[in-house]
């Protein structure tokens, strides 16, 4: 057999193994450890590869970004960040049509925009936001599909632990990627909250009615939420102004908002361990999917099998947008089975080579940058996305007394409005990119 | 079996120590980050001259970015990775697609997260004496960082002590899955602490 062919049959032997529930790193891992052996012909190179690679993996500068807004989405959790946002929101949305709803939105993207993934967003407000939906008599269908898409918008709006990735993956600016996905998270929040008031007009039965709050209330509630917004303008202006680097604005950020949660008295004993837990599970987990990526990688490359793939496409003649628009589909079918950070970091060194070899007018740069965009927001709605959507699974488990068909029924509404804005950032790669044209 | 709370314990008490580590390396950030922008403030024009004294003795006791911060940052987040890995291990956090597999039997369930957890055990001890391999080089050629100059083995020798501890916890919890599966008894939680 060929070093080509081992390579490219690698590819069904490692999604078999993680369609068996082998843990997707260790796959990665072992697939490319025995790849490797194979075509060096011996376990000499590979067993003389790992003296370095974990430790240089795991002691990554860059990377060291994921533990530090893994940290600071726990603390804000524990500050109460997550109640005050709701509150905020609900006093000036609550009483329209579908205002609640919409107020959960609103409060998932200021959390999103303090942490970095989508379940722990989704998961976070539906503590505080599901119960509150219910009370105020909307159905528990809508009232889980519509956390489970406004959890999404933790990945959109930056900082994101995946645009991190994403950006060492392909070589590019972190603090760039985050600006290029601020608009594009915004216009997520906003297609959603137009989402809701067209369910509200379809289905009155299922949106509750709820009073205006008087102005003094609005505003107080207001008050509460400013700790969140300079965690994250310190945090995220910082980046994008070139005050610090990456790394350390995620250090700003979980020491801003662990402060936060002291203050507020969340920092306790026993919570304080529980952010510890959470944030290693959390941590570990993602460093060992890294970590087998970069085996599996490295394996791949030494195939030759994306360079070969790469050239076979291109001299294929395929339109660029064709082949986008495939890769774009099958983003769409995995993202229903797999995780993001996991899809990711398999496919991007296999599907960027191709992208960027193809010509859609635009320098490599900006393209990089338009690409991970939309790929982030496509792996998201495979999140969210019947019959598998793990936002969905999430969300659903916690609210015992609905069946998860009803989720599947509303949150279809939103996959609509998801993939609307998904045509729309191919359309106009201006919108993702018009803030670094300016800036840069 | 009452051995599952003893590896939980020592799961829990790395996951502690790579939380505080991680702990300082933010608070190390911060300071430094602060001192790089105080040392700026302190080189305007306008405080040099309403201040200088003051500046410039401030300047002279150090204040400024905490030099090799940078260093102190990748040897510490190494440690705290593999002091995470433990309790990944035993509360089986790692990410898997577990859609085709429930349609499939408690019993073949049971001799798949035997399999896996066999190999993730192999795994880490192969990482763990490839560790100690590369620090026995970085010993042998006296390795030692740019700025702060210190050897460079000492934050592999910390990651190993971490990657040992995570080599042992995955060979119990290889142990106990392969013990469920000849059983069929329950002995580790199915997803150990979910978190939500």
């Amino acid at each position: 057999m060929s070093d080509f062919a081992i390579g490219l049959w690698s590819f069904p032997v490692l999604l078999l193994l993680i369609f068996l529930r082998m843990p997707i790193g260790l796959a990665m891992f072992a697939i490319g450890f025995a790849g490797l052996s194979w075509v060096t012909g011996g376990t000499t190179v590979v067993l003389s590869k790992l003296k370095l690679e974990a430790y240089s993996t795991f002691s990554s500068y860059s990377l060291s970004i994921v533990p530090m807004f893994l940290l600071m989405g726990h603390f804000a959790t524990l500050g109460g960040m997550s109640q005050a946002l709701f509150r905020a929101a609900e006093a000036f949305l609550g009483h329209r049509k579908g205002g609640v709803a919409m107020a959960a939105v609103g409060a998932c993207a200021g959390f999103g925009a303090i942490c970095g993934s989508s379940l722990a967003t989704a998961a976070t407000m539906s503590k505080v936001a599901l119960p509150e939906l219910k009370r105020n008599g909307y159905s528990g269908g809508f009232a889980t599909a519509t956390l489970a898409a406004g959890g999404t918008l933790g990945i959109l709006i930056p900082p994101s632990v995946i645009l991190v990735i994403y950006a060492i993956l392909t070589e590019q600016n972190i603090a760039k990627l985050f600006m290029a996905a601020f608009v594009p998270g915004i216009l997520a929040a906003i297609g959603y909250m137009l989402t809701i008031m067209v369910y509200a007009r379809l289905h009155p039965d299922q949106t509750g009615h709820r009073d205006p709050m008087p102005w003094g209330e609005r505003l107080r509630a207001l008050l509460d939420v400013w700790p969140v917004l300079l965690v994250f303008l310190a945090v995220v202006g910082g980046i994008y102004l070139g005050v610090f680097t990456p790394t350390e604005g995620a250090a700003v950020g979980a020491f801003g908002t662990g402060l936060i949660a002291i203050i507020n008295g969340g920092l306790r004993g026993r919570a304080w361990l529980e952010s510890f837990y959470a944030t290693a599970r959390a941590t570990a987990m993602i460093f060992f999917i890294v970590l087998g990526a970069g085996f599996y990688n490295g394996f791949l490359a030494l195939t030759q099998v994306p360079q070969e793939l790469s050239l076979w496409v291109t001299a294929q003649g395929f339109s660029p947008w064709m082949v986008l628009v495939l890769i774009l589909v099958l983003y769409l079918v995995m993202g229903c089975v797999m995780d993001s950070l996991s899809m990711i970091l398999l496919t991007i060194p296999i599907f960027w080579p191709i992208i960027s070899a193809l010509d859609f007018g635009m320098d490599p740069e900006e393209l990089a940058i338009w690409f991970g965009i939309i790929v982030l927001i496509v792996v998201e709605v495979g999140l969210i996305t019947p019959p598998v959507g793990m936002n969905l699974f999430v969300i659903n488990s916690m609210d015992r007394e609905t069946p998860i068909s009803h989720t599947y029924r509303a949150v279809m509404y939103f996959v609509a409005s998801d993939i609307l804005r998904v045509a729309l950032l191919l359309i106009f790669p201006s919108i993702s990119l018009f803030l670094l044209r300016i800036f840069h | 079996m009452k051995i599952y709370p003893v590896f939980l314990w020592l799961a829990r008490i790395m996951a502690i120590l790579g939380g505080l580590v991680l702990t300082a390396l933010v608070l190390l950030t911060v300071i430094s980050v602060t001192g790089r922008a105080l040392n700026g403030v302190m080189h305007l024009a306008w405080v040099e001259a309403l201040a200088g004294p003051l500046a410039q003795s401030l300047l002279d006791a150090g204040l400024g970015p905490i030099t090799g911060d940078f260093e102190l940052v990748e040897a510490g987040i190494a440690f705290t990775i593999f002091a995470f890995l433990p309790l990944t291990q035993i509360s089986s956090a790692h990410a898997t697609v577990d859609l085709f597999t429930s349609f499939m039997p408690v019993s073949v369930n049971r001799i798949l997260m035997a399999l896996w957890e066999v190999i993730f055990a192999a795994a880490l001890i192969v990482i763990a004496w490839r560790l100690y391999e590369g620090m026995l080089g970085k010993m042998r050629y006296n390795e030692t960082t740019f700025l702060l100059q210190f050897p460079v083995w000492w934050a592999f020798a910390a990651s190993l002590v971490a990657a040992v501890v995570a080599a042992i916890v995955s060979t119990y919890t290889a142990l106990a899955r392969v013990w469920e599966m000849l059983t069929g008894r329950a002995l580790l939680p199915e997803h150990g602490e979910v978190e939500h």
